[in-house]
C-alpha cells in the first residue's frame, strides 16, 4: 500500500485554490507600496567616503543610558535588516531598552573603494566613528553590538582597542571557520582567491547571492515562491514578504582587497584558531579582549553554526563571559517575534547592567 | 472584488465553472473509466494560464510565468504519484515505476544512454534550479559572456586535435597575440569542462534524491502515516533533494569541483580582461592595469594623510596643553573631531522625565 491518498477533486480543488490566491495576490502585488529600507527614525551625524554613520532618536518617555551603544553590520549584506518592520525591529528593541543606539551604515562599495583592507575599516572607519561617539558624549568608552562579520570585526577591534570599549555583545559571529556541516567553508577551501579578487576587482554582491542561494537552492530558489503564494491574499504579509525579498538580493559589491584578507584570513587559514591575523600593525590575539562579553548565537544557524560562535569562550581574555543560544535560524534571531521578545530585552538587560 | 481589479468578479465566476467542470471529469474517470491521461494536471494548469495571461498587465507577467513554473513543478509531482498515473492496477507498481522513471531522466545525464551535452535539458526541471541559478549569476556579471555561451562548445572527442592546435607555437609578428588567442580558447576548454562536470554532479545528485524519497516513503508505509495534498508531496521532495544535496555539497569531492568552477571561470575572464586592456591601450584609452594602479597609489596617499592628519591633531593638542601649562598625560586621548560643543549630546540628568528630542550632532564629512 503505497502512503499516498490524493484524491483528483481533491487536486482539482488544490488547484483552485493555487490560482485563486495567484490571481488575489497579484492585486497585492501591483499595489504594494515601494519598500522602505529602515522603519526607525534617525540621523545621519558622520560621514566618510560612502559610511554614514546614524544615530536613532530615542522613542518619547525613554531616558537613554549614559553609554551609547555602536551597531556595527556585516559588509555582505545590508544593516536596515536589523530595522525591517514595525513588529520586527532590533534596533526598536535595543531603544525600548534604554540604548543610545547607533549604527555604520557602510553603503555601496564601488571600483574606488577596490583597495580598501581591514585595516583600514577597522583601524580607520570603525576607529573614527568611535571616536566620534566618545566625543559627541564626553566619554572614554562606548560599548559595541557586532552581527555576523560585524562581530567578527567588532572582536577584533576591541582586541586591538579595548580601551575605547566598555562592553561588547556579539550576535550570530563566527569564530571557528572551519567547523564540520559549515558549507560556505568547504566551498571556499579550493578557490584561489587571489585570482578571484585579482581578476574581478570588487566581488559582485550577485556571486554573494548565488552563494548564499547555493546553501538551499530548491528551499529558497523554489519552494520559497510556492509558499508566497499562501500569503499573497494578505497586503501586510505581501510587503513582509517583499521587504525581505529586497534585503536579501541587495548584497553590496566587496571592496576587494578586504574580501581577499578575510576569505583567506579566515575561511581558509582560520586565523582567529590558529593565529596569524594581523591587521595593519596590530596581531590579533582575542586574549586582549578582557571587556564583558555577551556571545548571542542561534542554535539552527546554518552559516553560523553554534560551535562556530561558541569557540571565542576559549581564545578571549574577558573573564564576564555570557552565553545566550537563541532557538532559531541567522535571520529569525533578528526578525522573529519570539527573538523580539527573548534577544533584545536579553541584550538591553545585560547592557544596563553592566553600563 | 472590483471590476477594475486584475480579474473581474464574471471572470472569476467563468474560472470556478471550469474548475468544476474538471473536478466532474476526474471523479468520471478516476480508475475506472478511460485511459490513462497524460499529464493531466499539468496541462489543466497549462490550459488555465493561457486563458488568463491575455488579461495579465505586462508588468506581472514574467512574475506570474514563474509562479506558474512552480506550481506546475508540484502538481506535476503530484500527478507523477497518483495512483491513476501508472495507468491503474497496483499502486504500488504505478508509485515505483514513477520513482524509476524520474531515475532515469537523471540517469540520462550519466550518459546511461542519452545525449550527455543535453543532459541538463531532461532532467526534472526542479533540479535545474542550483545551476540556472549559476548561469543567471554569470550572466548577470558578463553581458558578453551569458552563462550558456559555452554549452555546445565541443570537446569530447576533438581534445587531441584541439591540443595540438593550441600547441603549436606562434610565428612572426603577431606572436604574441597568437599566443594570447590560443591561452584565451584553452582557458575556454577548461571552463566549459568544468561547467559540465558540474552538471554531471546534480545528475548524480538527482538520482539519490529519488533513491532517498524512496526510503521516505517506506518509512512513511512502516509508521502508518500518508500524504493527502500534492503541496505535501512536493515539500516532501524539497526536503529529500536538501537533505542529499546537503550531504554531497559538505563533501571534500564537491569543494574541489566547486573550487575548479570558479577558478576556471576567473582564469577565462582574467585573460579576457588582458586582452580588452591589449585594445584599449592600442587605442590610446584608459586601461584596467592602469587604473588600478592608480587606485593603489591614491589609497595609499589617502592613508597617509589620513595618519599625518591625526598625528597634527595630536601635536596640537599637546602644544595647547603645553602652552595652558597643563601638559597632557602620556598616551592621554584627544579629540580628533572637533565636535562643536553647542551640538553635545546632552547627559542623562538634563533628560529627567519625558526625554527631550535631541538635537543630532552636526555632520561631519572628511
Amino acid at each position: 500500500m503505497i502512503p499516498i491518498d490524493i484524491r483528483p477533486d481533491k487536486l482539482t480543488q488544490e488547484m483552485l485554490d493555487y490560482t485563486r490566491k495567484l490571481g488575489k495576490g497579484m492585486e497585492n502585488l501591483l499595489n504594494a507600496d515601494k519598500i522602505d529600507t529602515g522603519v526607525s527614525p534617525k540621523q545621519a551625524v558622520y560621514k566618510e567616503d560612502k559610511l554614514v554613520l546614524y544615530r536613532y532618536d530615542t522613542p518619547a518617555g525613554v531616558t537613554p543610558r549614559p553609554v551609547p551603544l555602536l551597531v556595527i553590520y556585516a559588509l555582505v549584506n545590508r544593516p536596515y535588516m536589523t530595522d525591517i518592520q514595525e513588529d520586527r525591529s532590533t534596533i526598536k528593541g535595543l531603544l525600548a531598552t534604554g540604548q543610545d543606539v547607533y549604527l555604520i551604515d557602510w553603503g555601496y562599495p564601488d571600483g574606488a573603494d577596490r583597495c580598501l583592507t581591514l585595516d583600514d575599516y577597522l583601524n580607520g572607519y570603525v576607529d573614527r566613528c568611535v571616536d566620534f561617539i566618545c566625543e559627541s558624549h564626553g566619554l572614554e568608552q562606548i560599548n559595541i553590538l557586532g552581527i555576523c562579520q560585524g562581530g567578527v570585526f567588532s572582536l577584533m577591534y576591541t582586541s586591538m582597542h579595548q580601551d575605547k570599549v566598555k562592553n561588547l555583545v556579539t550576535m550570530v559571529t563566527p569564530v571557528d571557520f572551519q567547523t564540520p556541516g559549515n558549507l560556505l567553508s568547504n566551498w571556499v577551501q579550493a578557490m584561489d582567491i587571489d585570482l578571484a579578487v585579482d581578476t574581478m576587482g570588487n566581488v559582485p554582491g550577485e556571486l554573494l547571492n548565488w552563494t548564499f542561494l547555493s546553501l538551499k537552492p530548491f528551499a529558497l530558489a523554489g519552494q520559497k515562491y510556492v509558499n508566497m503564494v499562501d500569503v499573497l491574499e494578505d497586503a501586510d504579509k505581501v510587503k513582509n514578504f517583499l521587504r525581505m525579498e529586497k534585503w536579501i538580493f541587495d548584497s553590496p559589491d566587496q571592496a576587494g582587497e578586504t574580501f581577499r584578507q578575510f576569505s583567506k584570513d579566515f575561511y581558509q587559514k582560520n586565523g582567529l584558531i590558529n593565529g596569524g591575523v594581523v591587521i595593519g600593525d596590530y596581531e590579533i590575539d582575542l586574549k586582549n579582549l578582557t571587556c564583558p562579553l555577551l556571545n548571542v548565537f542561534a542554535l539552527q544557524d546554518h552559516l553560523v553554526p553554534p560551535a562556530a560562535s561558541q569557540a571565542m569562550k576559549g581564545l578571549v581574555g574577558s573573564t564576564d563571559y555570557t552565553e545566550n543560544p537563541f532557538p532559531g535560524g541567522h535571520i529569525g534571531i533578528y526578525v522573529s517575534g519570539k527573538a523580539q521578545k527573548e534577544v533584545t530585552p536579553a541584550i538591553g538587560k545585560w547592557l544596563n547592567d553592566r553600563s | 472584488m472590483n471590476e477594475d481589479s486584475f480579474f473581474s468578479n464574471d471572470w472569476m465566476e467563468t474560472q470556478r465553472k471550469y474548475w468544476e467542470s474538471w473536478i466532474a471529469m476526474n471523479r468520471k474517470a478516476m480508475g475506472l473509466e478511460g485511459g490513462s491521461q497524460t499529464a493531466p494536471w499539468e496541462s489543466a494548469l497549462e490550459h488555465w494560464w493561457s486563458a488568463v495571461s491575455p488579461a495579465a498587465p505586462a508588468a506581472s507577467k514574467q512574475f506570474m510565468e514563474r509562479m506558474m513554473e512552480q506550481g506546475k513543478s508540484f502538481f506535476k509531482m503530484a500527478e507523477t504519484f497518483l495512483p491513476s498515473a501508472g495507468g491503474g492496477g497496483d499502486g504500488w507498481s504505478a508509485f515505483s515505476k514513477a520513482l524509476e522513471d524520474m531515475q532515469k531522466g537523471f540517469m540520462g545525464g550519466l550518459g546511461g544512454g542519452g545525449d550527455d551535452k543535453n543532459a541538463m535539458h531532461r532532467m526534472l526541471a526542479f533540479w535545474e534550479l542550483p545551476l540556472d541559478n549559476w548561469q543567471r549569476m554569470t550572466s548577470s556579471m558578463s553581458p558578453l559572456f551569458p552563462g550558456d555561451l559555452l554549452r555546445n562548445m565541443p570537446h569530447d572527442g576533438m581534445q587531441e586535435q584541439v591540443d595540438r592546435l593550441l600547441s603549436a607555437p606562434g610565428l612572426g609578428y603577431t606572436r604574441e597575440e597568437q599566443g594570447a588567442y590560443q591561452d584565451l580558447i584553452r582557458r575556454s576548454i577548461d571552463y566549459q569542462k568544468a561547467l559540465q562536470e558540474y552538471s554531471a554532479f546534480y545528475s548524480k545528485l538527482g538520482v539519490k534524491a529519488v533513491e532517498r524519497m524512496r526510503a521516505y516513503m517506506q518509512d512513511l508505509i512502516s509508521s502508518g502515516k500518508t500524504i493527502d495534498s500534492a503541496r505535501a508531496i512536493y515539500d516532501d521532495w524539497v526536503n529529500c533533494c536538501e537533505a542529499v544535496y546537503a550531504e554531497e555539497v559538505s563533501t571534500p569531492a564537491y569543494a574541489q569541483l566547486h573550487g575548479k568552477l570558479i577558478n576556471s571561470q576567473m582564469a577565462l575572464k582574467a585573460r579576457m580582461s588582458e586582452m580588452v586592456d591589449g585594445q584599449l591601450g592600442a587605442l590610446n584609452m584608459p586601461t584596467r592595469t592602469e587604473i588600478r594602479t592608480l587606485q593603489d597609489r591614491l589609497q595609499e596617499t589617502r592613508r597617509e594623510n589620513k595618519k599625518l592628519s591625526h598625528g597634527l591633531k595630536v601635536l596640537q593638542a599637546q602644544v595647547e596643553a603645553l602652552a595652558s601649562g597643563q601638559p597632557l598625560a602620556p598616551g592621554a586621548r584627544v579629540k580628533t573631531h572637533n565636535v562643536p560643543r553647542a551640538a553635545l549630546i546632552a547627559g542623562p540628568a538634563e533628560s529627567k522625565g519625558a526625554a527631550p528630542k535631541k538635537p543630532a550632532a552636526k555632520p561631519t564629512t572628511k
